[in-house]
């Protein structure tokens, strides 16, 4: 089990946005977490990949409780990769200087790779601001690979994409999950469902 | 990293202008403010300290303007044994020609030599000597009108002090019949290796009537320039602190507007120490920046003031190394104290709330 979640509660000052939620992943899993706007995936999603800490619960990554990690940054640098529904890159850098920050090995052909791999190899050196939405979001998803994380997360990655580019992302997920990433997503697109290997239902902070 | 603070400086051009001229004009006005004041001391300071070790004036008086000293003293100081040299000196202010105020220096023959002339000769009866600066004011007049009297111009003089370059010098006894009185001061030169407490107390036995002091202690002990200094250094503390708050609180605010970017750095690994270097480090750079830029301006100005043909060169600036480093210091403090607090609350908080809290 590369990931456990145990009743996870959350609140926002006094609102419960999450409910005793119990969680598991194994390496390899592609999990698709769905609800309405509001359910509480986005909380979940956050709280899994350790942007957020719960009000209540446990979690535990390669059997390690996450309070027990000494470094969490370097554990979300090297471990994690988190994809935002708003690509969320640094304005002020050009799209090669944005995943080159997050990466460890700053030399490593990887990235190129990368860049290929997603398509967007012409465009490393403008800035987001320069580019469509869609190369936005993949520069975003070449950014939460370039360390090789054994978990990707993503928070509605292809809200903002037209259905052919949201095709390529979902078809590149699932080569990595086979690959052995395990693959997180929160999202209430339901053609998901192709892809994933676990659907779960998020309503009201609690799982269905 | 250093790449990334002049990114991110060039990324809020307008904000770190603002941050770059509230920095520049707050240290330019403290360094105007005491470089000015220091500047008018200085100036005094080094008028009296020429050729004078020990300066009598009248006993409790509160202004050398307002001292009469018995001239006749002189000679008798002039006995004790380990003076050198004593010279008489009127300190006055009068209307000359067309100028509504110049400084007039009535002094004796023997202190001639301290004004370094430029062409002509010393004066004599009926006649002064202008410094350079007034003298270029009344356009190299020929003549001068001090109190509805009439004299010569016989030379002019150029001392570097703005005090004495921007007045006139006339022998004592003329200078006397102005401003009825005999002397304002009396410097004492003293010959090497004599102490000067011995000396001050062999002067002051010599009457009730006055008070002997080294010119240093005189200096240090100065009402004027008490006067003049602790309010200098209220105006400079108040203005500075002033554009300090200012400038903590800007750099405070732009800090605070970059939250969710803070946030997005901790959620792709990058630790609180790597934010706040980045922080600290584009704080360096723009402080540093805006302080060379405002010892820049503060030197342009101070050259202009001290060149503009009005101020006669009383106005004069001296920026000591002391205040330029501790301004350095200070301003360098607040600008951190304002760029960490936010970027260390910043590092306390859960990335994925920094970033809900404000977008790129």
């Amino acid at each position: 089990m590369i990931l456990q979640a145990g009743g996870i509660t959350h609140y926002y000052k006094n609102d419960l946005a999450l409910d005793n939620v119990n969680f598991e992943a194994r390496r390899g899993d592609f999990i698709a977490i769905v609800g309405e706007s509001g359910s509480g995936k986005s909380t979940l999603l956050s709280i899994l990949s350790s942007l957020l800490r719960p009000s209540h619960g446990e979690l535990f990554f390669e059997g390690k409780a996450y309070t027990l990690i000494k470094d969490i940054d370097a554990f979300r640098q090297k471990e994690v990769g988190f994809i935002f529904q708003f690509h969320y890159l640094i304005g002020y850098l050009t799209i090669l200087e944005n995943i080159k920050l997050a990466a460890i090995n700053k030399k490593s052909t990887y990235i190129d790779t990368l860049f290929k791999q997603c398509g967007i190899e012409a465009i490393k050196d403008k800035y987001p601001d320069e580019i469509s939405g869609g190369q936005r979001q993949r520069a975003a998803i070449v950014r939460a690979l370039v360390n090789s994380p054994k978990i990707l997360f993503a928070d509605e990655p292809t809200g903002n994409l037209d259905s052919h580019n949201s095709q390529n992302i979902y078809e590149l997920f699932k080569t990595l999950s086979k690959s052995g990433t395990t693959i997180i997503i929160a999202t209430h697109d339901r053609k998901v469902s192709e892809y994933a290997d676990k659907i779960i239902e998020v309503k009201d902070g609690k799982i269905l | 990293m250093i790449g990334l603070f002049f990114k991110a400086l060039n990324r809020n051009r307008f904000k770190t202008f603002l941050i770059y001229t509230s920095i520049t004009v707050a240290i330019t006005a403290i360094f105007m403010i005491t470089s000015i004041s220091r500047g008018i001391i200085g100036m005094y300071s080094t008028m009296l300290k020429t050729e004078g070790d020990i300066i009598v004036t009248q006993a409790k008086i509160a202004d050398t303007f307002f001292s009469d000293v018995n001239v006749s003293l002189a000679d008798k100081i002039k006995t004790i044994s380990g003076v050198k040299e004593v010279y008489a000196l009127i300190l006055g202010a009068s209307p000359i020609n067309d100028l509504p105020i110049a400084a007039i220096y009535g002094v004796s023959e023997n202190r001639f030599k301290t004004y370094t002339l430029t062409e002509g000769a010393y004066p004599k009866k009926g006649e002064v000597i202008l410094g350079k600066n007034i003298n270029a004011r009344l356009h190299a007049p020929k003549f001068v009108s001090i109190s509805n009297k009439t004299f010569s111009v016989s030379g002019i003089f150029e001392n570097g002090v703005g005090f004495e370059d921007g007045g006139a010098v006339l022998n004592r006894e003329d200078a006397s019949a102005i401003f009825n009185k005999e002397a304002s001061i009396l410097l004492v030169s003293m010959e090497r290796g004599h102490e000067a407490n011995t000396l001050i107390e062999n002067i002051n036995a010599l009457s009730l009537d006055i008070e002997a002091k080294t010119t240093h202690e005189f200096v240090d002990n100065y009402n004027q320039f008490k006067i003049i200094e602790t309010s200098s250094n209220v105006i400079s503390a108040v203005a500075f602190l002033m554009g300090l708050l200012g400038i903590a609180s800007l750099i405070s605010i732009t800090i605070n507007e970059r939250r969710s970017e803070f946030g997005i750095l901790r959620a792709i690994g990058k630790s609180s120490n790597f934010i706040i270097t980045m922080v600290v480090g584009e704080t360096f750079v723009i402080t540093c920046v805006g302080f060379i830029s405002a010892l820049l301006f503060s030197k342009a100005l101070l050259f202009m003031i001290a060149h503009i043909e009005k101020f006669q060169g009383y106005v004069n600036g001296e920026l000591s190394l002391e205040t330029i480093i501790s301004v350095f210091c200070f301003s360098l403090f607040m600008a951190l104290l304002g760029a960490l607090l936010p970027a260390y609350s910043a590092s306390k908080i859960d990335p994925i709330i920094l970033i809900q809290r404000g977008a790129l």
